[in-house]
C-alpha cells in the first residue's frame, strides 16, 4: 500500500510539468509585480514536486532528491524576501506595482 | 487499497493544478494569493502521499507560514494599487499562453511516452530515507550547500534591510486604519468639490 | 541515532572562499563602528581581504584537489576564474570608493555584498555538483538585485533592481526545472557522476529526456550570461543600475556563469557535443549580431556598452563551445579564459571613465559628452581610446588576442562559418568604439563638464588600462596561465 505501486511515475511528473507551465503562464502574462512572482512560486513548487517523485520512485534510499528540494525552498524564501521588500520600497516612491507601468527606461 | 490511493491522487493533482490556475488568472491578487496557498497545501499533501513528511512540513512552515503572508502583507501594504478594477494581464496575454503550452508539449513528450522508468519493483520492501537521514545529510555530504544556503539567507536579511530601511527622518508613518478612512473621505469629498484635482492626489 | 561525525574537510581548498565570506561577516562589523560619512574605510578593508584571497591562491596551483565530497574542487581552470573575479572585484571597490559619497548612496553594506557576489562567483568557478552551482548562482544573484537597486531612492535604479529580480527569478525556475530533469535522468547531481552515467550508455529515450534538462538548464545560464535571445533585460538593468554595479555585472555575472556553463558543458555534457554544439553556435552567432547591430544605434554610452556586453558574451560562448569538440578542446578554454580577462579588464575600465563623467543628479553619457575630452582630461582620454580599441580588437591590445584565441578555436573546431560571424560582427563593432575615440580626440567641447577624478577611480583606470595594454604587448605571461589551467580540466 503505497502510492508507488498505485500511480505511476509519469501521471505525477505530468502534474509537475503542468504546474510548472501554468506558473510560467502566470510570470509572462500577468501585469502585477507580485503576480508575477505567485507565478515564479509556482514554477518552484513543481520542480520541488518533481524531485521529490523522482526521489520515491527511483531512489528512496538515498536523501537527494530531498535535500535538494529543501535548498530549492531555502531559495524560493530569500528570493521572495528581498522581492517583496523591493515591492514595498517601489510602492513608496511610485504608488504603482505594475511591471509595465514601472519603466522609465526606454526597452 | 491501490485505487483509494490513485483517487485521492487524482482528486489532490486536479485540485493542484486548478488552484494554479485561478492563481494566474483572478482578477483579485488577494485570490490569487490565497489560491497560491490553497495549491501550496495540496502539493502538501502529496509530498504525504509520497512519504516525503518533512518536505510536507516545511513546506507547509515556510511557504504557507512565511512566504504566502509576506505576500499577503505586501499586497495589503500596497493595496490602494492591487485592487480590483485593475487590468491585470498584459494585452498580449496569448503570447504567454502560447510560449506555456509550447513548452509543456515538449516536457511532456519525452517524460510521459518515451521514458522507461527505473521504477522500484513493486511490492519488495525497499527502506525510504527518514528525517534523520536528512540531518546527517547536512552535516556530512551536503555539508557545503548547507552552509552555502546559510550564507545565502545571511545575504537576503541584509538585502531586505538595505532595501526596504528607510533613514528615521525621511520615514514615512504608516496610518492607522481610521486615519486611513478620514483620508480618503477627504480625498471622495475634494474629488467632489474639484474633479481635475484628483490626479495629484496620492496615499500620502 | 547515528553518530554525526563531519567529514574531514581539506581547508585549502575553501580557503580563498573562507576569505571572502569570512572577510564579509567583518566588512558588517566593521561598518558598525565606521562612523557616519567615512565608509571609505570599509572599502579599504574589503580590498585588503580581496588581495589577501587572491595570494592564498597562489600554493595552490598546479596542485588540484577536491574536498565536501567532491562538491568543490581548486584546479587551474577555478583558481585562474577566481583570480580574474578577484582582480574585477578589486578594481569595482577602487572605482565604488568617492562614486558612492558622491552620489549620496554611501553605505558600508556595499562592499560586503559585493565580497558575497564574489563568494557566489567563486563557488560558480570552484563547484562540481548542480547543487552548489544553483546555489552559488542564487547567492551572486540575490546580491546583485540588492546592489542594483542600491542608488534607492534613484527610480531608474529601483527599476533596474526590480527587473533584474524578475527575470533572475524566472531564470532560476528554469535552471532548477532543468537540474530536476538532469537529476531525475542520470540519478546524481554531480558533475562527473552525469558524465558517468552518460558514458556508461543510456537508453535513446534517457538520453533525450537528459537533454530536456540540458536545455532548461542552458536556458536557465543563458538569462544569466544574457546570451540571445534571453539578452533583453540587459541594456535596461545595466544603464539603471549604479554605474560600478553595472560595470562588475557586466563582467562578474558573465564571467561566473560562464564557469558553471563551461564546466558543465564540458565536464558532464562532454560526449554530447555533436547535439548541443551547433545550436550554441547558432545561439552565439545569433548573440554577435544582435548585440553589436544593436549598439550602432545607441547615442547613449551606457546603453551601448551594454549592448556591447551582450556582442562579448557570443564571442566568450564562442571559445567555451569550441572546447567542447576534440579538435579544439585546450585550445577554447584558453580562449575563453583569455577573452574573459581581456574582456573584463577592458569593460571595467571603459565603465570606470563613465564614472568621472557622471555628476551627481545628471549622468553624461551621451556621445556629444565625450567630444573633446582630450583636451580636457587626457588621461581618461587615453584610457578610454585604449578600451575601445581592446573591445573592438585592435591590435596590440589585450582584446585582440582574446578574439584572435577564440577565432581560432572556432575554426580549428571545424565552426569555420562561426569565426566568419565573428569577424564581420566585430568589423561592425569597431564602427561604435572608434566614433567615440574620434569625438574624444578630434571634436570641440560640446558642452562644459568637469570630470571628476580622485585618486582611487585613477588607480582603478589606471589598473584597467594598464594591464589592457600591458597584455596586449606582451601577452606571454597570460598565454602561460591559461595553458596551464587548460591541462587540470581534461585531466
Amino acid at each position: 500500500m503505497n502510492m508507488v505501486d498505485a500511480v505511476p511515475l509519469p501521471w505525477v511528473l505530468a502534474v509537475a510539468a503542468g504546474l510548472f507551465c501554468i506558473g510560467l503562464f502566470g510570470a509572462l502574462s500577468r501585469r502585477n509585480t507580485v503576480g508575477i512572482l505567485l507565478g515564479v512560486e509556482l514554477m518552484l513548487n513543481a520542480v520541488n514536486l518533481n524531485l521529490i517523485a523522482f526521489w520515491r520512485y527511483l531512489e528512496p534510499n538515498v536523501v537527494a532528491g530531498q535535500v535538494f528540494a529543501l535548498f530549492i525552498i531555502t531559495v524560493a524564501a530569500a528570493e521572495a524576501a528581498v522581492g517583496l521588500a523591493m515591492i514595498i520600497a517601489i510602492y513608496r516612491t511610485r504608488l504603482t506595482v505594475n511591471a509595465d507601468e514601472v519603466d522609465s527606461l526606454k526597452g | 487499497m491501490n485505487i483509494l490511493i490513485m483517487v485521492i491522487f487524482v482528486v489532490l493533482a486536479a485540485f493542484t493544478l486548478a488552484a494554479g490556475v485561478m492563481v494566474v488568472t483572478v482578477k483579485n491578487i488577494i485570490h490569487a494569493a490565497l489560491w497560491l496557498i490553497a495549491s501550496f497545501f495540496s502539493v502538501a499533501a502529496m509530498y504525504l502521499l509520497m512519504e516525503a513528511e518533512f518536505i510536507a512540513i516545511v513546506q507547509v512552515l515556510v511557504y504557507v507560514g512565511a512566504i504566502s503572508i509576506l505576500v499577503l502583507f505586501a499586497i495589503m501594504l500596497t493595496r490602494h494599487v492591487t485592487g480590483e478594477g485593475v487590468r491585470q494581464l498584459y494585452k498580449r496575454w496569448w503570447i504567454a499562453l502560447i510560449v506555456a503550452a509550447a513548452l509543456f508539449g515538449v516536457l511532456i513528450v519525452p517524460t510521459v511516452f518515451n521514458y522507461e522508468w527505473a521504477v522500484q519493483p513493486s511490492g519488495a520492501q525497499i527502506s525510504i530515507a527518514s528525517t534523520v537521514e536528512i540531518g546527517t545529510a547536512f552535516m556530512r555530504e551536503y555539508l557545503l550547500p548547507f552552509e552555502v544556503a546559510s550564507v545565502l539567507l545571511l545575504v537576503a536579511l541584509i538585502g531586505a534591510i538595505v532595501i526596504a530601511f528607510e533613514e528615521r527622518s525621511t520615514r514615512r508613518r504608516v496610518l492607522t486604519l481610521a486615519e486611513e478612512v478620514e483620508q480618503r473621505r477627504q480625498r471622495n469629498e475634494s474629488l467632489r468639490l474639484a474633479p481635475t484635482t484628483h490626479a495629484s492626489e496620492t496615499s500620502e | 541515532m547515528p553518530d554525526i561525525q563531519i567529514p574531514s574537510i581539506d581547508l585549502g581548498v575553501s580557503l580563498q572562499l573562507l576569505i571572502i565570506f569570512g572577510g564579509a561577516m567583518v566588512l558588517l562589523l566593521a561598518d558598525l563602528f565606521s562612523g557616519e560619512g567615512n565608509k571609505r574605510i570599509v572599502g579599504y578593508i574589503a580590498l585588503l581581504f580581496v588581495v589577501g584571497a587572491a595570494a592564498a591562491g597562489v600554493p595552490y596551483w598546479d596542485a588540484p584537489r577536491s574536498t565536501f565530497n567532491g562538491m568543490l574542487v581548486l584546479d587551474n581552470f577555478a583558481l585562474t576564474l577566481n583570480w580574474i573575479f578577484l582582480l574585477s572585484t578589486a578594481i569595482t571597490i577602487l572605482i565604488s570608493l568617492e562614486y558612492l559619497p558622491r552620489q549620496g548612496i554611501e553605505r558600508g553594506e556595499y562592499y560586503a555584498l559585493l565580497l558575497f557576489a564574489l563568494g557566489g562567483m567563486m563557488l560558480l568557478a570552484q563547484g562540481t555538483d548542480l547543487i552548489v552551482l544553483f546555489l552559488g548562482l542564487e547567492l551572486l544573484s540575490i546580491t546583485l538585485y540588492v546592489l542594483a537597486g542600491f542608488a534607492y531612492p534613484r527610480l531608474s535604479s529601483e527599476e533596474a533592481a526590480m527587473k533584474y529580480l524578475l527575470i533572475g527569478a524566472f531564470a532560476a525556475g528554469f535552471l532548477v526545472f532543468g537540474i530536476a530533469l538532469l537529476y531525475g535522468a542520470t540519478g546524481t547531481s554531480s558533475l562527473a557522476g552525469i558524465a558517468n552515467k552518460l558514458g556508461s550508455g543510456l537508453a535513446a529515450d534517457d538520453v533525450a529526456f537528459m537533454l530536456a534538462g540540458a536545455a532548461l538548464v542552458i536556458i536557465g545560464f543563458g538569462y544569466k550570461i544574457s546570451m540571445a535571445p534571453f539578452h533583453m533585460w540587459t541594456p535596461d538593468v545595466y544603464e539603471g543600475s549604479p554605474t560600478p554595479v553595472a560595470a562588475f555585472m557586466s563582467v562578474g555575472t558573465k564571467g561566473a556563469g560562464f564557469a558553471a556553463l563551461a564546466r558543465l558543458l564540458l565536464v558532464a555534457l562532454g560526449s554530447q557535443y555533436a547535439t548541443w554544439g551547433l545550436i550554441l553556435a547558432i545561439l552565439a552567432a545569433v548573440t554577435m549580431v544582435i548585440g553589436n547591430v544593436s549598439a550602432v544605434a545607441q547615442t547613449n554610452v551606457k546603453r551601448m556598452l551594454a549592448y556591447s556586453s551582450i556582442g562579448h558574451a557570443g564571442y566568450i560562448l564562442m571559445g567555451v563551445l569550441s572546447a567542447g569538440s576534440p579538435a579544439a578542446a585546450n585550445r577554447g578554454i584558453e580562449g575563453f579564459l583569455f577573452y574573459l580577462l581581456a574582456y573584463s579588464l577592458t569593460n571595467l575600465g571603459a565603465f570606470a571613465v563613465l564614472i568621472a563623467l557622471e555628476q551627481r543628479g545628471e549622468a553624461a553619457w551621451s556621445l556629444d559628452d565625450f567630444a573633446g575630452l582630450w583636451h580636457r582630461q587626457p588621461f581618461l582620454a587615453i584610457a578610454m581610446a585604449l578600451c575601445m580599441f581592446s573591445l573592438a580588437g585592435v591590435p596590440p591590445t589585450a582584446g585582440f588576442w582574446g578574439k584572435f584565441y577564440v577565432f581560432t578555436a572556432a575554426w580549428e573546431a571545424g565552426l569555420q562559418w562561426l569565426a566568419v560571424v565573428g569577424v564581420i560582427t566585430s568589423a561592425i563593432a569597431a564602427f561604435f568604439y572608434l566614433r567615440i575615440i574620434v569625438q574624444m580626440f578630434m571634436r570641440d567641447p560640446v558642452r562644459e563638464i568637469s570630470p571628476s577624478l580622485d585618486r582611487n577611480l585613477m588607480i582603478g583606470v589606471g589598473l584597467a588600462a594598464l594591464g589592457v595594454i600591458v597584455f596586449g604587448i606582451s601577452p606571454t605571461p597570460v598565454i602561460d596561465l591559461v595553458q596551464g589551467s587548460v591541462l587540470a580540466l581534461s585531466r
